[in-house]
Parts: structure tokens; sequence; C-alpha cells
């Protein structure tokens, strides 16, 4: 469904991603894993076209996308759920998920979608008229994925879901990642929280210094020499 | 009572200017609330709006009033103009190149406006009547000013809130990450709010001329400047609706000051104001320093 071949990027003349590669298959949660800085939040924001790639492909459903704008992305069925969240915080809940229907393609869709979202999320339908910033924190990123599927995507990129939030609402959004992978979404994820995605998670890489190191099945991954040798430098 | 039926006048007056200036900053606030570029080439628009109603009168006999769609569209064109040869390589540039480049097409604009119209003052004079409010006459040329002023303002408004494209410029002003995120194509939002933001000012230049009978010149844009900041700070910077109201506040104390002023002797009260208004400035910025009327400015 998605595939990245020797994606490199950076900002300015710094090079952050040194040729990353990996794949997302249809309807699974794959994990991007990784210490800080190693690059996982840049590799996103570059698949969606907020950070030009430098070099490398993306290939999103047999299509070269690589230079594609985000709308462009968001109107071939990927998108993206910001780290920090980036609601707009003085529109209403219903006004921030009627905006994430914005092209063409999500238009089509707008009743459904706006019924799958309320139905995943019942509280965002209680708080429809209230603003979006305020919202709690656990809401806020309730709503922030609830946007991201009006746009009525293929795959879904997540960028730190659980950053945060209170334990208790941690396992809270990945249930709710996992629900969304029962609805048949594919969904790409990074997060520090590295344990709970291995939970959730079908398929994992492991990005450091930007480079991914290792991929593979869950299992795979968990146990390998590499995943330690990054995560706790033995 | 001579005293108050004067001070009541001119806060009249004031506030006709005040819809007038109110809508000048518009533009400012638009552009600053969408692409994070503060326009201190803004008086010079101004300027392009007084000379096009001035042309349009003095050649056609054209109404201002009607010359306000005229200059909206010039505007609008050399907005977009200005936006692709320009303003698009400045986007996420840092400060100082946005800064220096506006400035540049200010003096640009100026420049060629005195190569092509000479450096003297011109006026021209609409003279439809005047109506007498009790306290007061007030000509109707200005009358229609500050109707035109509300009006177009209120369309503004509603467009903004009733439109898909509106609530997609709102929905970058707010974040501009989280429009892409929702398919927004954020870069057309740019050109789109640049345009509509030159097209507001280029108008709102068309309205000063009612109140400046002899002083259209290619300099005459940097006091309007210096006020659209005034106010567009008062307003919240970032609000182009907050920028409307705040110019009817600066409006009324500009004119208001006026009045009392005259009073102390040995005061010239006109070069005064302007140190009263400035000063005020100051205390609601030390009270609330997101603006009068201010909300969640990061």
């Amino acid at each position: 469904m998605l595939k990245v071949e020797g994606l490199e990027s950076g900002y300015g003349t710094m090079q952050v991603l040194w040729g990353a590669d990996l794949e997302v298959k249809k309807g699974t949660i794959t994990t991007v894993l990784g210490p800080n800085g190693a690059g996982k939040s840049t590799l996103l924001n570059t698949i969606f076209g907020l950070v030009k790639p430098w070099n490398g492909r993306i290939i999103l459903n047999g299509e070269d996308v690589t230079f594609d704008p985000p709308h462009d992305k968001v109107e071939k069925g990927l998108t993206i759920v910001l780290e920090g969240r980036h609601l707009f915080p003085s529109m209403t809940v219903r006004e921030n998920l009627i905006l994430g229907a914005y092209t063409d393609r999500a238009m089509e869709k707008l009743e459904s979608s706006l019924e799958l979202v309320y139905s995943l999320f019942p509280v965002l339908k209680e708080r429809a008229e209230q603003m979006a910033g305020t919202l709690s924190g656990g809401e806020q990123q309730m709503l922030a994925i609830a946007r991201s599927l009006m746009t009525n995507p293929d795959i879904v990129l997540m960028d730190e879901p659980s950053q945060g939030l209170a334990p208790k609402l941690v396992m809270e959004v990945f249930d709710t990642i996992t629900k969304l992978k029962n609805e048949g979404l594919t969904i790409l994820l990074v997060e520090q929280n590295v344990f709970a995605s291995l939970e959730i998670s079908d398929y994992a890489y492991v990005l450091n210094e930007g480079r991914i190191v290792l991929g593979g099945t869950i299992d795979e991954v968990k146990d390998s020499e590499e995943i330690k040798k990054v995560y706790l430098g033995l | 009572m001579p005293f108050f039926e004067q001070l009541a006048g001119n806060l009249v007056y004031g506030a006709i200017l005040g819809s007038v200036y109110g809508l000048s900053t518009m533009g400012l606030s638009l552009i600053f609330g969408v692409l994070r570029i503060v326009n201190v080439g803004h008086g010079p628009f101004i300027m392009l709006g007084a000379f096009t109603a001035f042309w349009m009168f003095t050649l056609f006999g054209i109404a201002p009033v009607v010359s306000i769609s005229v200059a909206l569209v010039l505007g609008l064109a050399l907005g977009f103009v200005i936006f692709f040869a320009v303003i698009r390589r400045l986007i996420n540039a840092p400060e100082l190149s946005t800064l220096l480049a506006t400035f540049a097409i200010g003096i640009f604009l100026e420049e060629i406006a005195k190569f092509m119209w000479g450096p003297d003052h011109r006026g021209y004079s609409w003279d439809i009547g005047d109506i007498d409010i009790g306290i007061t006459l007030i000509p109707y040329s200005k009358i229609l000013a500050f109707i035109s002023s509300i009006i177009i303002a209120y369309l503004l408004y509603m467009w903004f809130q009733k439109t898909k494209l509106g609530a997609a410029i709102r929905a970058v002003v707010e974040d501009s990450g989280g429009a892409a995120a929702c398919g927004i194509n954020v870069g057309r939002i740019y050109a789109l709010s640049f345009a509509i933001g030159i097209g507001l000012t280029v108008a709102s230049g068309v309205l000063v001329t009612l109140f400046v009978p002899v002083g259209i010149n290619p300099y005459m844009g940097h006091e309007y400047t210096l006020k659209a900041f005034v106010i567009a700070v008062l307003g919240g910077l970032a609000s182009p609706w907050g920028a409307f109201y705040a110019g009817f506040i600066f409006g009324l104390i500009e004119n208001g000051s006026y009045t009392l002023l005259g009073l102390i002797p040995g005061v010239e009260p006109f070069s005064l104001t302007r140190f009263v208004a400035f000063s005020l400035l100051l205390v609601i910025l030390l009270i609330k320093p997101t603006g009068l009327l201010g909300g969640e400015n990061k």
C-alpha cells in the first residue's frame, strides 16, 4: 500500500534522513521505533510532504507520489495525525470535523464518516458545539484522530498520538488505533511508548540516526539484538 | 454647551473616520494572520487606492463609491502578482527578509507613482450635500464612506463564516499544519489571502480620499502604515474583525482627544492627538498585551 525507498530529507543544510526504506501493508499497523532524534517525526512529515524529500521514492497504491504536495496526498487517501494535535482551537468540534472532509474524496462520504467518528468517539458528539481548545487533552487527541478519519483515508500516519496523556488515556488511544485497524484502515505509527505500540502492531521498523536498521514482524523485532542495542546501548 | 456639542460632533466624525481606519487595517491583519508576514509596505497600497479614486473621478467622473469595486479588483490582481513574484519565496523565511521585501515593494510602488503622476499634492471634491444631525453638519459623501466600510467588512465576515473557502482560510490562520492534514491547499490559501488583503487595502484607499481633500500624493501612505500598525495591535494583530473594531476605537480616541486638547491653552491639538493615541496604545498593551480584542496569539 505504501512503500518508501531510500528516502532522504532534512532541514536547511542539515540532513536528518539518510535513506530510509520501509513498506506498510494494507490493513496492518506498522510501527517505527527509535530513540529521540532518530528522525521519526521527520520521516512521517517527509512522507506526507510537509518536509520536502531530497532523494528517494514514495509510492502510494502503486503510484509515485514522492513530490506531491500534502493536499494531493490527502486526495489520494493518505493523511497524518501530527505530533501535538494541531487542531483549530477556536472552532467548534463539529467545524474541526467538517474541515477534515475538505477534499472531494472526503466530501462524498461526509455523512458516513461523521457517523463512524461519532460512534467511535461518542464524547465528540456530546461536545460537538464546544470549542476544540476547551477540550481536555485526551479529548483533543481523539478529535485529532477523528478529524483525520474525516478525510476518508486509506492510510493514516500517526505521530506520537499518546504524547502528554495520562496512562489511562494512553491505553484508550491504543485501543482506538486497534479499532481503526479493525475498521479496515492502514496505520503507520511513530511512538515513544515502545511496549504499548509493539503490543498492537503487526510490523515494526527501527530507525536510528536517519536509517532503518531493522524491520520485520513484531516477533522478529522484539527479540532482535538490534533493538536492545538501539534502546539500551548493549 | 458648545464644548459638549463640539466633542459630540468630533466623536461622530471619529466614528466615521474610524470605520475607514478599520477597513484599511483589515488587509494588514488578514495577511499577518494567514502568512505571518508583516506588510510594512502597507501604506503605499492605500496611496494606489487614493489615486484610483482620483483618476476615476477626474477622468471619467466616476463617483468614489463606485471606484471601490474597481480598486478592489485592481488590488486583488496586484496582490496575486506580488504574491507569485515575491511573497511566495518568503514563506517561512526569517522576519528580516519579509520586512525588507515588503518595505521594498512599498518604496517601489511609491516611486512608480511619483514617476507616473509627479510628487504634487492633488485632490478632488465630490460634493453631494450635507446632512444636519443637530450638533454638526456631515457630508453625505462621508456617510457613504461609513456605510461602505461596514458593508464590505460585513460581507467579508459572512464570506469567512459561511463558505468553504472562508473556513479554509480560518483553518490556516489557526493551524497551517492541521489545515494541510485536512487536505487544504495551504499554498493557494496563502495566495488568495494575500490578494484579498491587498484588495481590501487598495479599496480602503478610495474611501480615504473622502477625508483628505488635497492630500493625494505618492507618499501619503506613511501616515496610514503607522496608524494601521497601532490599530492592528489594538485589534489583536491576527484578526481582521478585531482590526475593524479597533479602527473605530482609534478614530474615537483620535478625534475625541482633539477636542479635549483644544482646551489647553498654548497647545496645538493636531500634533498632540497622535501622542495621545500612541500613549493609549502603550497603556492598553501594558494591561492587555494580546491587544484589546485579541485572543490567543502565540
